[in-house]
């Protein structure tokens, strides 16, 4: 049944769709970020073209759930889940679940577009509407109430109970309370979870303690350096492919845009997501032990020295990469396809491949 | 034996110029005619012609992801692989196709 349902091949393909513009989008912010600029807030007023590059990329970012969303409901039901899968990406950006709500809401609405084609039977006169109207309208209102009401609610509750607990851990050692952060920050690359301590950040800030905001600095830059590293000591763990998405996440990193990992945690989450949360969890710890603050709540390495106590930042930084670094060294398995131009076939079991007449 | 095929990957930036190729210097050694399309992320490109298609014994699907145009295979004899088992093992694949299609 699980098989059937091909889920990592449509995971694969809403992947391939949105490499282009996780990188694109990063980079314009990078490059954005390094020539001072920021975010337009006002475009009646004048901006800058620094300005102008890091709205073109937060624009692009925006677009990653609708995208993943969208393809992966294209490769379950075709050209007719394009629209609906683009929609469940929207919503899951606007109640706040994120690359996993995107992912999970395109799974959902592909699959029912794909039922309806085969199920619904509709007169020989409105057999045009159905790819146009009747599938995609059907499903999108479908489904798309269910992502509002139903599945918006759990990942709602987890984000008030998890501003419960970090309000709660604040009393606590310092350390503890980096560790949670940082953990947090780091645990979805970018996604609701990282955001809840992203926000809790932003809004300590306003308060004028500028430790938390250190912390989810540190913990977006730990994924992309520690996989980084891991490549540089163990090359073997990482396939072709995977190195040439390290060295585009790496310099993403620098400027601390963490999304770059998410390719690499799509083909191994359990591995990536602990060995990126542990390191950035420690480093976050280190952080607050040694009272390292930011008063600027985000720009990677380029805002180090306007940091409270850079040497700290550094030096919590440094430990926390080389954690999540050894942790994946350690753990992750060797990737199999490293052999390309080799002359004889590697004997792998071809018995359960079968020459078929179905289309699929 | 005549093939055709499309390779795919999920980067579309190399495992799918590395399964055509390890695809088609494998079935030249064999002696056999062969064209692969590739659907990179660049686009497509060698695209196959309906009379290549119309002609080929066997079409064989190399993609980590869901390619494009199926629909021209209508009626023909498919396998689908993952691009990693075209390129670790190519050889492999067009003698089992060839003992399996009894040519």
């Amino acid at each position: 049944m699980l098989k059937k349902l091909q889920l990592k091949k449509h995971a694969m393909t809403g992947i391939s769709y949105m490499l282009p513009l996780v990188v694109t989008a990063g980079l314009l912010i990078a490059i954005g970020n390094l020539s001072g600029g920021s975010v337009i807030k006002n475009y009646k007023e004048a901006y800058s073209i620094a300005d102008a590059l890091v709205s073109l990329g937060v624009f692009g970012m925006g677009l990653i759930v609708p995208v993943i969303a969208g393809a992966i409901s294209y490769s379950i039901a075709d050209r007719p889940g394009i629209a609906p899968g683009l929609m469940m990406g929207l919503i899951a950006n606007a109640i706040g679940a994120g690359f996993l709500g995107g992912m999970l809401g395109g799974y959902i609405v592909g699959y029912f577009v794909q039922y309806l084609k085969n199920n619904l039977k509709v007169p020989v006169w409105a057999q045009g509407l159905m790819p146009m109207m009747i599938l995609p309208l059907i499903s999108t209102m479908i489904v798309g109430l269910l992502m509002f009401y139903v599945i918006g609610t759990p990942i709602v509750w987890l984000t008030a109970t998890l501003t419960e607990v970090l309000k709660g851990l604040q009393g606590g050692s310092r350390f503890i309370f980096g560790l949670g952060m940082g953990a947090m920050a780091a645990f979805d690359f970018g996604g609701p979870v990282n955001k809840v301590a992203s926000l809790f950040a932003d809004g300590l800030l306003v308060e004028g303690i500028y430790g938390p905001e250190a912390v989810k600095i540190l913990a977006s830059m730990v994924p992309p350096f520690g996989v980084a590293l891991s490549w540089i000591i163990a090359r073997k763990k990482y396939s072709k492919e995977e190195a040439e998405n390290i060295k585009i996440a790496f310099p993403m990193g620098v400027a601390m845009i963490t999304e770059g990992v998410i390719p690499i945690a799509a083909r191994d989450p359990i591995r990536v997501i602990a060995a990126c949360s542990i390191g950035a969890a420690i480093g976050g710890g280190f952080s607050m032990l040694w009272n390292v603050g930011s008063p600027v709540p985000s720009g990677g390495m380029f805002i180090v020295p306007a940091m409270e106590n850079p040497i700290g930042f550094l030096a919590a930084l440094s430990i926390g990469t080389v954690i999540t670094a050894a942790i994946l060294v350690l753990t992750k398995k060797p990737a199999a396809d490293d052999s390309f131009f080799d002359e004889e076939d590697e004997s792998v079991d071809l018995s359960e491949l079968n020459i078929t007449d179905q289309i699929r | 034996m005549k093939i055709v095929g499309i390779a795919a990957c999920t980067s579309g930036i190399a495992h799918t110029y590395i399964a055509k190729e390890k695809l088609m210097k494998a079935a030249k050694e064999l002696g056999h005619e062969i064209h692969i399309e590739t659907q990179g992320t660049i686009g497509t490109e060698d695209e196959l012609t309906d009379l290549d298609i119309k002609n080929a014994d066997i079409v064989i699907v190399a993609a980590d992801i869901n390619v494009g145009g199926k629909e021209r295979f209508a009626g023909k004899k498919i396998l689908n692989i993952p691009t990693n088992i075209a390129i670790k093992s190519p050889k492999s694949i067009i003698k089992k196709i060839q003992a399996d299609l009894g040519l």
